[in-house]
């Protein structure tokens, strides 16, 4: 049986509605696999160099393409999810202030190593506490949900946090970028369900790329960390705290993970999302059109000016990018559980 | 009697001798280990000597370990150096334990036979992960990373291992360093 080129499957999907064509599937599924093993011969390739890159170029944008994404999900009346939101927002702001003075704190030298350590796992316990919230009170909008295992698995992080508060720091380093592939998954499921299945078979090509990425590199040498910036990279894809794991591994591993979050907020949500009329709380009568331009308007500002910092001064661009876009992070926690 | 008296004077003698303690022999300083970090040895067909080089940070590191300083070091490290630490993970994973405990046993979905199983499956993670943290650091023996050293060094190329630094006293030869290597012979 030979196969239907493309205009006669849309001549038969005018005919028959609930054929869905298989090229559109077909065509993701290759984006997804060519996407995922150029980012992973990328990363193992040149890490710092393309690290390097790859912030100066994405991570201004994919923080623009969040924010209008989580504009995109923000109902215009809080309604019942008011607490939620409260919570959220508020725990978003303390966390956020907290996160960003942690620099400063530091800097004043008044603290042992112990007692910093001390600080860095209150801090973390903060945010399982306040995820913890976040996820009880979602529960208690969906009543078929059963997500009292929650807590006790909360506390065993925490627990786990406590007796490495710099392990667990960097795993949280580690799991960020796969957020992203769950937020797509859940927006495929409500708006491409049928990509689905294909979306998640290409998500077990993952660990598999994964592995072989260990396998790889785990016996090459460290990489140069004699300048500044090289250092910052090397120390932020967890050198200091895994000295016995070569650090070109730990920067390929993370800068692949990273170049599939950038991936997924930059091009694969806006594609299959839409465009900005979708905004409830723009398009709404009793919405804030103008609240939500002059946001997306300043975001960009911030993108531009963004870029020229790397351009100006690279090594404290990062540094202040870093810990400025926790904010990012933590804003996903409450949109996701949202989506569930 | 003068025979009595003499054997009287051996025996008291030996006795006083035998009441002397004994010289202090000199105590055996033992190798201390002081810092785990890597290696990588690696050849430079234009060097006309051995070079051995030290990071910044891995030198501080050293410094800090001679000092007797906390070092980054494994988790159990990190437990041993902060009992506080150590008492509030501890009192989060017993009220994760018990937390977890009255859930399932409050459960109403499952039977008595999937309670039971959930219990042991529970008990049988709480008791992997605390191997994890407390032997995760373990890995693969040393050795492994070391057995291609030779072929590597005949082919130019470095290799990349862990190293545990070893102060030991100074022996006949005077001061000096040496390096041993984990490997068998083939």
């Amino acid at each position: 049986m030979s196969a239907l080129t493309v205009s006669q499957a849309a001549d038969y999907a005018e005919k028959n509605p609930d054929f869905i064509p298989c090229y559109p599937q077909r065509a993701f599924f290759s984006v997804v696999v060519v996407s995922i093993l150029a980012a992973a011969a990328f990363a193992s390739w040149l890490p710092l160099q393309v690290s390097i890159v790859t912030l100066f170029l994405f991570a201004g944008p994919h923080n623009w393409f969040e924010l209008r994404y989580f504009l995109m999900r923000l109902p215009v009346r809080f309604g019942r999810s008011r607490n939620f939101f409260v919570t959220a927002f508020a725990g978003l702001a303390v966390l956020t202030v907290a996160y960003v003075s942690l620099p400063f704190v530091y800097n004043a030298r008044l603290w042992s190593d112990d007692a910093w350590s001390t600080i860095i796992a209150g801090w973390n316990t903060a945010l399982l506490f306040w995820l913890g919230l976040l996820v009880w009170l979602r529960s208690r909008q969906k009543r078929k949900a059963k997500w009292t295992w929650t807590i006790p698995a909360g506390l065993v992080l925490a627990s786990l946090n406590w007796l490495g508060p710099d392990s667990f720091s960097l795993a949280l380093v580690y799991i960020h970028p796969l957020i992203a592939l769950w937020f797509l998954d859940r927006h495929l499921r409500r708006t491409r369900p049928e990509w689905l299945r294909t979306y998640r078979r290409c998500l077990c090509l993952l660990p598999l790329v994964l592995a072989v990425m260990i396998w790889q590199l785990s016996q090459t040498t460290a990489l140069p960390d004699s300048n500044g910036l090289f250092w910052r990279i090397t120390q932020h894809s967890g050198a200091e705290v895994l000295p016995q794991v070569s650090s070109h591994l730990l920067v390929s591993v993370h800068l692949f993970l990273e170049m599939l979050h950038y991936a997924v907020w930059i091009v694969a949500l806006p594609l299959i999302g839409g465009v900005i009329k979708t905004v409830p709380i723009a398009r709404h009568p009793r919405g804030f059109p103008r609240l939500v331009a002059g946001l997306l308007i300043a975001a960009l500002a911030g993108v531009v000016v963004l870029w020229f910092g790397f351009s100006m001064n690279y090594s404290t661009t990062r540094d202040v990018y870093f810990t400025v876009a926790i904010a990012h992070v933590l804003a996903e926690a409450p949109f996701l559980l949202r989506m569930l | 009697m003068k025979a009595l008296l003499f054997a009287c004077l051996i025996f008291s003698a030996s006795v006083a001798k035998a009441d002397l303690p004994k010289p202090q022999q000199p105590p055996q300083r033992a190798a201390r280990e002081v810092l785990h970090t890597s290696l990588e040895i690696s050849t430079d067909p234009k060097a006309y000597e051995a070079k051995l080089q030290i990071s910044e940070s891995s030198l501080k590191e050293l410094r800090a370990a001679l000092d007797g300083a906390p070092v980054n070091g494994s988790i159990v490290g990190g437990i041993s150096i902060s009992p506080t630490r150590t008492i509030v993970a501890g009192l989060l994973m017993f009220m994760a334990v018990s937390i977890a405990g009255i859930l399932l046993a409050r459960s109403t979905s499952f039977g008595r036979t999937q309670k039971t199983v959930g219990a042991l499956v529970l008990v049988a993670v709480l008791i992997g992960v605390a191997a994890i943290i407390t032997r995760g650091n373990a890995g693969p023996p040393g050795s492994y990373r070391w057995r291609n050293l030779p072929q590597a060094l005949a082919e130019g190329k470095p290799t990349f291992g862990g190293v545990d630094i070893e102060i030991v006293p100074d022996g006949d030869s005077g001061p000096h360093l040496r390096l041993v290597m984990p490997l068998k012979k083939q």
